[in-house]
């Protein structure tokens, strides 16, 4: 076990090397002067894009280019965001505990609707429920993450007045820039309880019901599916028959024997599962005006700003290879049957 | 009935096959059907449908004068009607701006869905667009399938170091969320509708790529391989006239029912603001046009509702076509999914 988390781990600079390299690649289409752009931190700069172009032998080969980048990464230089006006781990420092706090907000209630809507959809199979479920699981599939997350703003904030965007209300980040409030973990619902300041953490909450919830409308549907194909295989296995044959209540046989076993294949969705969760939050936090780490990647990627795109995708790289081999783990550790040796 | 010689005992036709009647059979795969018909009739008629709003750069094109083009467009017997229909100039593309403000116009007769932020003429930006889905939809699946097709090959052909390297690299691009990666290309590439399309299609392609080859390692397992290559078949003529075209269907179908993904990835990107050009008629920058009309514009909540409603439940109930249809075929394939 210890060997393949070994291996696993030392895979990962490969993978992050081979996207880099593509990445760096393909900005070989763009001419010295667009590449220069990314490098320029004000106006004054701009004239001087011939020196900038020297300084960082924008005009060299890629070889050339793409060690001096390396170097750079290798000694913790991720680089100058343009968009942010910072350098890039500074941004990321800072935005990143938005996303991971919608992240988290969203990531419960789609694993819990996913499996129960599942279940339900197993348990009434081919019945009315199940027929329901099978188009609202087809539907919410089809449904595009920046479509569900308009008609949320438009109708239910917009039109009902409801919860809220952004992350909190102007006048109170005003509030806490003034004040002693303290940031353990920069997730507003979390720091504002252990600050003692509960209203800090209920309006933070309000503001994540929505885009949580457009996340769950367009995730869950995928979990469903699997639940459902999954626990409909366990519930025809023998040893649901036993348990049935020993006289044990429905209920625990369904919730007790088959649910647990038919969770493991779940487990599994949890990585696809998490590249749909970021691909929708970049959008999401466009949308609901949430400062976080995809409404920076976006309004790079509108703006070519390289070096910022450059160490975005470094950095969902390295999130879906640790999410993956935490998957391959908690695979084992749930079903001792598997052996990785 | 046909002479039993031409049809061997037991042979039934593909509208008898078992697979078929599965398929017949599920209402949710006539839904689909119906659902894309519709839309496709929307693209196929569209210089019809919009004769009396063409922008002017098309109507130049197609060499009409405006008073003529309605008649023009709506007679078969004209040859403008088939110009327009099956080969229109790109001009047409461009959403006609009926006038330069930024305020939306609720419908009225002349413009049905109402006009959006900068003058755009809604209805004909949700009609022409069904052309540029369908045509997004295509060309990145022809697109995917070529590169996946060189890749799957290529590994599934030869093996060994190859193999091993060009399934990393399919690994490494299948790890990152496709609208990610496909944001970062589309960024580098710059606006417009190819370069988009070429994006997402670099994203797209690793999921094929794998399947051609596990199918190809499948295919040459079995002994008709083994016995077209004792008699001396070339290792040319064993991959193009025995491998590919026995490994490749089940990749070509798969790919083609994808076409709703594909579809959520360009309005996404297009939505972001890394589509075709502006003014072209895409229904997700239709959406973005309507970004600062959405959430409670001067205190007037849904007052606008027209210019993000009609593109959204376009892209929705088209990707929702193509996700039906793809949903019963997969079944009518493989029974035990159900």
């Amino acid at each position: 076990m210890l060997n393949f988390i070994v291996r696993r781990l030392l895979q990962i600079p490969v993978v992050l090397f081979v996207l880099s390299l593509i990445i760096m690649g393909l900005m070989q289409l763009l001419s010295p002067e667009q590449r220069a752009a990314a490098f320029v931190t004000s106006d004054k700069q701009i004239e001087n894009l011939d020196l900038i172009i020297e300084k960082y032998h924008l005009r060299e080969g890629f070889f050339v280019q793409y060690k001096l980048w390396a170097g750079e990464v290798i000694r913790g230089n991720l680089g100058f965001s343009r968009i942010s006006k910072e350098p890039v781990l500074t941004t990321i420092q800072k935005r990143f505990p938005a996303s991971m706090e919608l992240a988290l907000a969203a990531f419960v209630p789609i694993v819990l609707v996913g499996v129960w809507l599942g279940t339900q959809a197993a348990t009434h199979r081919d019945g009315l429920l199940d027929q329901v479920l099978r188009v609202v699981a087809i539907v919410g599939w089809s449904l595009p993450t920046f479509v569900v997350a308009i008609w949320l703003v438009a109708w239910v904030y917009g039109g009902l007045g409801w919860f809220g965007i952004g992350r909190l209300p102007g006048s109170l980040l005003i509030e806490l820039a003034g004040s002693d409030f303290r940031k353990y973990t920069g997730l507003f619902t979390v720091d504002g309880l252990l600050n003692g300041r509960l209203d800090i953490a209920l309006e933070a909450l309000k503001r994540l019901v929505l885009p949580a919830a457009a996340l769950v409308i367009v995730v869950s549907a995928g979990i469903m599916r699997v639940m459902r194909s999954s626990m409909l295989d366990e519930l025809g296995k023998d040893y649901v028959r036993t348990a049935r044959a020993k006289g044990l209540a429905e209920k625990t046989v369904v919730y007790k024997h088959a649910r647990r076993n038919a969770l493991i294949p779940v487990i599994t969705m949890a990585g696809p599962m998490l590249g749909r969760m970021i691909g929708g939050i970049v959008v999401i936090e466009l949308i609901f005006n949430f400062p976080g780490l995809g409404e920076w990647a976006a309004g790079a990627a509108l703006q070519l700003d390289v070096t910022t795109l450059l160490a975005f995708v470094m950095l969902i790289g390295l999130i879906m290879a640790v999410a993956n081999l935490l998957v391959d783990v908690a695979y084992v550790v749930v079903d001792p049957r598997i052996r990785y040796e | 009935m046909s002479s039993p010689d031409r049809d061997a005992p037991g042979r039934e036709r593909w509208y008898e096959s078992k697979r078929f009647r599965r398929f017949r059979r599920n209402p949710l795969a006539w839904a689909g059907v119906v659902i894309l018909l519709f839309f496709a009739g929307l693209a196929v008629l569209a210089p019809a449908l919009t004769a009396d709003r063409l922008p002017r750069g098309c109507l130049r094109d197609l060499g009409l004068v405006r008073s003529e083009a309605r008649t023009a467009l709506r007679t078969p017997a004209n040859p403008a009607f088939w110009r327009a229909t099956f080969a229109p100039p790109a001009s047409c593309y461009k959403i006609p701006r009926v006038s330069y403000s930024p305020v939306p116009k609720p419908p009225r007769a002349k413009y049905p869905l109402g006009i959006a932020s900068g003058g755009y003429d809604i209805y004909y930006g949700i009609v022409w667009g069904a052309r540029t889905s369908f045509y997004i939809g295509v060309l990145v699946v022809g697109i995917v399938l070529v590169i996946a097709t060189v890749v799957g090959g290529l590994a599934g052909l030869f093996g060994g170091w190859l193999d091993n390297l060009l399934m990393r690299l399919v690994d490494v691009v299948y790890s990152i969320p496709g609208l990610v990666l496909a944001m970062v290309f589309a960024s580098i590439f710059g606006r417009g509708l190819i370069k988009t399309m070429i994006a997402i299609a670099l994203v797209a392609w690793p999921i094929y790529a794998r399947m051609l080859r596990g199918n190809i390692l499948q295919v040459k397992a079995q002994d008709y391989i083994s016995a077209a290559h004792a008699v001396g078949a070339g290792h040319l003529r064993l991959f193009f006239k025995h491998i590919l075209p026995n490994a490749i269907g089940p990749m070509i179908i798969l790919a083609s029912l994808d076409i709703g993904a594909i579809v959520i990835t360009a309005s996404t990107l297009a939505f972001l603001g890394l589509g075709a050009d502006v003014g072209y008629a895409d229904w997700g920058q239709m959406i973005s046009f309507a970004r600062s009309w959405i959430s409670n514009p001067g205190g007037e909540p849904l007052k606008y509702w027209f210019v993000w409603f009609w593109p959204s439940m376009a892209i929705a109930l088209f990707v929702l076509g193509w996700n039906l249809l793809g949903d019963a075929v997969r079944d009518a394939l493989d029974p035990r999914s159900r």
